[in-house]
């Protein structure tokens, strides 16, 4: 069966046995993934799958079900599934299926050249890559491999009520992790680079940076411990920002798993904090113009000048604190919240700037183990970091081994300063680097 | 799942332009979560995983193809990708078929796509209800319920045709406790290789859910815990994770092969304290991590990686073993058909030894006493490593004095293991998911309790 003679099918068969309404939210993609290591294409991946997630009310209660089998066999299993799901749905205020917003809002969309670009070109800019960063510092003996990739992926969107979205996401990606050795001391470097036109890809360039930053860490070594004022990068920042976004989401305020519930209009954070969700930001990674239940996406302040704006809602969050949804809905087993392009709004200054204002400390360049040494329900973090120690306003010896503790909350607060290097890598959650004031390091 | 007849021809497709090896990973899975919040069941959602994969190798050049199209056609196209991208090579003469259904020592009682999604939501709330009991300070209980039926057919131009069934269930439950102004959680996720008798004494949602609320409230009413370099016992079961972030991963082909990891080449050498003896085990009955067979159709078996501070085996899949030149170990695993399998671990853990705990934290003096342990990560090629202690006590005096919580522990594997001066007698093992190249993946971590002489506490 093609896949919307499926999704007629089903959504036919599920009105049949009695579902009052039906959703089904469908994603395909095909994706191209290619490794160079040590001169060759060493791991090489394309792929074209597709998955359905399907939904359905049954006596006023939300039942789920999803399926990769796309066979008259899935027809039945997701129709009783449903319905059995339902059945044991007990939460007190239901999801809905929607009918549809009158208007969405209008994508500016980004062109791209994936389709010109051939597996073969692919190939050798992952090897160009690589050799550059091989060639750029006789410390660098090898690499953890270069790795390019192109994703095309829809999604669609389709229900009993005759709504019926699609949404496209296109872009490359390629990163580089070059080993770099000097005596005992080993580091690792990273460099990232994304976008929609593969041509513009610099290959040499990353090659290049990923060594030098491998380089810059060699013959790190921890820090007494103690407090010292921290700027972290944005690197570092939007790591940690990705971790805590969830503390914005109504879902998860309601659940009493955020310290926010209820602090809308409050001051939250520093009055240098903006922090948007852009939906509609040009080239966003999740840039979209409705939501995973079918709303109308829109650009908005979730902080502004340190004052919680809103929340982040779908229909239900929205319904139960009786506000509007802010179309944030997302599909994933059943229907939560996340944030879309979120980002916390740049300032004026540069990194450079920042640490000299800073004068003596650490600058945090990378923060690693944040399924673990992060808790988004308390905010508490202690991360093993990386970085550099700051002198007089100057980088000078690079550290590592080092954990750096706080807690997020407090963390917003406390920043004094903003820097003007806004990036998203690879990611739709974006920093720039901050100055946090004085956080606790645990070192030598 | 698929006809001999059917998978001779892919695989003749997939090596006809060179490669040396080709292989078709067929899944068919049907899966159910259940997710409480707030005291009621909020989805239930049943789930449906399919799909193929194919992968040829050219010497150690490997190709994957997935698709989630299983018919004769679907395949053939896949096999078509993977051919396509084959760029010389000595070819192969694809052996016959040895047909086999792999050998699975436990017995499914309780098939849980034959029990009712109302039975597991019952377990479900008793875990809830009992975390909600514990103390007016606990102001949520999320429980979530997972069991998967994985029917797999894996195949290859070596004569491998096996098929297998993988049955796992288990029981998530995370609960926080508050005093309004801060927020602290607790969890407990026991799982196995078992249908729903899991629950006929294997896992007491009632005493998961409560134990996960005396965390949660013990952390709330905790200090957080000081910084610095500290000696560090660390209890038996999740404990385990020192060793899975602080050696495993740095013994899998995935990193030695490429020489990348701090142990690679060092067969043979004392890498760990003579007291440390360290196994990667896949056959124990109804273990999470356990297999039958593993992800490339190699039976599984049971391993020793270090022998008394002696490290005598790496952890190996068949790619790895082709680029290291040595015979792969049943260790190549992957989350599902939509990953290439690489070389992962299984019940990973600390053998049992011969010290006293008592004396383990009375001769300790001041230090940390971690007895829960969250997740943690890894970098083979340098070792650094980092997890989570999600309950710990503040130790003085070799006396634990009182509770401390946001501490994490930090350090480089190779000097963590040598560190280890005392292991405990009681070996036992927890269940965990393992997140690396191909996906996320069930792995028992394990060990007695012990004491590494001086580590980094990350605190406050």
């Amino acid at each position: 069966m093609n896949k919307n003679e499926f999704m007629d099918t089903l959504l036919k068969a599920a009105k049949e046995k009695g579902i009052e309404a039906a959703e089904i939210y469908y994603r395909a993609g095909d994706n191209f993934n290619a490794r160079a290591q040590r001169g060759v294409i060493d791991h090489y991946e394309v792929s074209s799958s597709c998955s359905l997630s399907f939904r359905g009310m049954v006596n006023g209660k939300m039942g789920f079900a999803s399926t990769e089998a796309f066979d008259e066999q899935a027809i039945a299993f997701l129709v009783d599934a449903v319905i059995e799901s339902a059945a044991l749905n007990e939460a007190e205020e239901q999801d809905e299926i929607f009918a549809g917003d009158e208007k969405y809002p209008d994508i500016e969309e980004e062109t791209d050249d994936l389709d010109q670009v051939t597996a073969e070109e692919k190939l050798a800019l992952a090897i160009k890559a690589e050799k550059a960063a091989l060639d750029a510092d006789p410390r660098i003996g090898q690499t953890e491999g270069v790795v390019i990739m192109t994703e095309n992926g829809q999604v669609a969107l389709r229900n009993t009520y005759g709504l019926n979205l699609t949404n496209a996401q296109r872009f490359y990606a390629a990163y580089a992790m070059p080993i770099a050795k000097d005596g005992d001391s080993t580091a690792v470097g990273f460099k990232l680079s994304y976008g929609r036109k593969l041509r513009e890809f610099d290959a040499e360039k990353l090659g290049k940076d990923a060594a030098a930053d491998a380089a810059a860490q060699l013959h790190a070594e921890p820090v007494a411990s103690g407090e010292y004022r921290i700027v972290f990068r944005h690197d570092a920042m939007q790591s940690l920002l990705q971790v805590f976004c969830g503390i914005f989401s109504a879902e998860r305020a309601q659940q009493k798993m955020s310290l926010l519930a209820g602090r809308e209009g409050e001051e939250i954070a520093s009055p240098l904090i903006t922090i948007m969700d852009d939906p509609l930001r040009k080239g966003g990674l999740a840039t979209a113009a409705f939501d995973g239940e079918g709303s109308a996406t829109r650009t908005k302040a979730v902080v502004e000048k340190g004052v919680l704006k809103t929340l982040l809602h779908n229909r239900r969050t929205a319904k139960i604190q009786g506000v509007q949804t802010t179309g944030n809905a997302m599909r994933s087993g059943g229907m939560h919240v996340s944030p879309t392009n979120f980002y916390i709004v740049p300032g004026e200054k540069s990194l450079k700037d920042l640490l000299r204002d800073m004068g003596d400390g650490l600058m945090i360049t990378d923060v690693s183990g944040l399924h673990a040494g992060a808790n988004p329900i308390s905010g508490d973090f202690s991360l093993l970091a990386k970085g550099f120690v700051i002198r007089g306003g100057e980088q000078a010896e690079p550290v590592e081994r080092v954990t750096v503790a706080g807690n997020f909350y407090q963390l917003l607060k406390a920043v004094r300063a903003v820097a003007d290097d806004l990036d998203f890598p690879g990611s739709p959650i974006g920093s720039p680097s901050l100055d946090v004031g004085i956080l606790t390091v645990s070192g030598k | 799942m698929l006809q001999t007849r059917i998978a001779e021809e892919v695989l003749a497709k997939a090596v006809s332009t060179g490669a040396d090896f080709g292989e078709i990973f067929l899944e068919d899975q049907t899966e159910t979560t259940i997710s409480l919040k707030s005291g009621r069941i909020e989805t239930v959602q049943p789930g449906r995983t399919h799909g193929a994969g194919i992968r040829v190798f050219v010497g150690t050049q490997a190709i994957y193809v997935y698709t989630n199209d299983t018919s004769r056609e679907g395949l053939l196209a896949c096999a078509e990708k993977a051919a396509a991208a084959v760029n010389g090579g000595k070819g192969c003469k694809p052996a016959p078929f040895n047909v086999v259904h792999a050998e699975r020592p436990e017995e499914i009682r309780l098939l849980p796509t034959e029990v009712k999604a109302s039975a597991k939501a019952e377990k479900v709330r008793e875990a809830a209800a009992a975390a909600r009991a514990y103390s007016d300070e606990i102001v949520q209980a999320q429980v979530g319920y997972l069991d998967r039926v994985q029917d797999v057919l894996i195949c290859n131009t070596e004569g491998t045709f096996v098929t297998d069934r993988r049955v796992y269930t288990r029981l998530n439950v995370s609960a926080v406790a508050s005093d309004g102004k801060e927020n602290q959680s607790g969890g407990m996720n026991p799982g196995g290789l078992m249908g729903f008798e899991i629950f006929d004494g294997r896992i007491d949602p009632a005493y998961c859910g409560k134990e996960a609320a005396r965390q949660a409230v013990t952390m709330l009413h905790a200090p957080v815990c000081p910084a610095g370099v500290f000696p560090v016992v660390i209890d038996n079961g999740f404990g385990g994770v020192i060793f899975h972030e602080a050696c495993g991963h740095s013994l899998e082909a995935t990193s030695v092969a490429y020489g990348i990891s701090e142990f690679s080449g060092r067969l043979g050498e004392m890498i760990a304290a003579p007291c440390v003896t360290a196994i990667d085990d896949g056959t124990i009955m109804n273990e999470w991590g356990s297999t039958h067979v593993d992800d490339e159709g190699m039976p599984t078996g049971r391993l020793v990686l270090i022998d008394h501070g002696k490290l005598v085996n790496y952890m190996i899949d068949k790619l790895g073993g082709r680029r290291m030149n040595m015979a792969p170990t049943g260790s190549g695993r992957r989350q599902s058909y939509a990953w290439a399998p690489t070389s992962r671990m299984r019940n990973t853990f600390i053998a049992a030894g011969e010290d006293d705990e008592e004396e383990m934290i009375a001769g300790m003096g001041e230090g940390l006493y971690a007895k829960y342990m969250g997740g943690g990560s890894v970098n083979p090629a340098t070792g650094e490593f980092n997890f989570a202690v999600n309950e710990g006590y503040w130790v003085k005096d070799g006396k634990i004095d009182h509770p401390v919580r946001g501490a994490s522990l930090i350090g480089r594997g190779s000097d963590v293991i040598l560190k280890i001066d005392r292991v405990g007698k009681n070996c036992v093992q927890a269940q965990g998911m393992c997140g690396s190249v191909s996906g996320s993946i069930p792995v028992n971590v394990g060990q007695p309790m012990i004491r590494v002489s001086s580590l980094t506490v990350g605190g406050r």
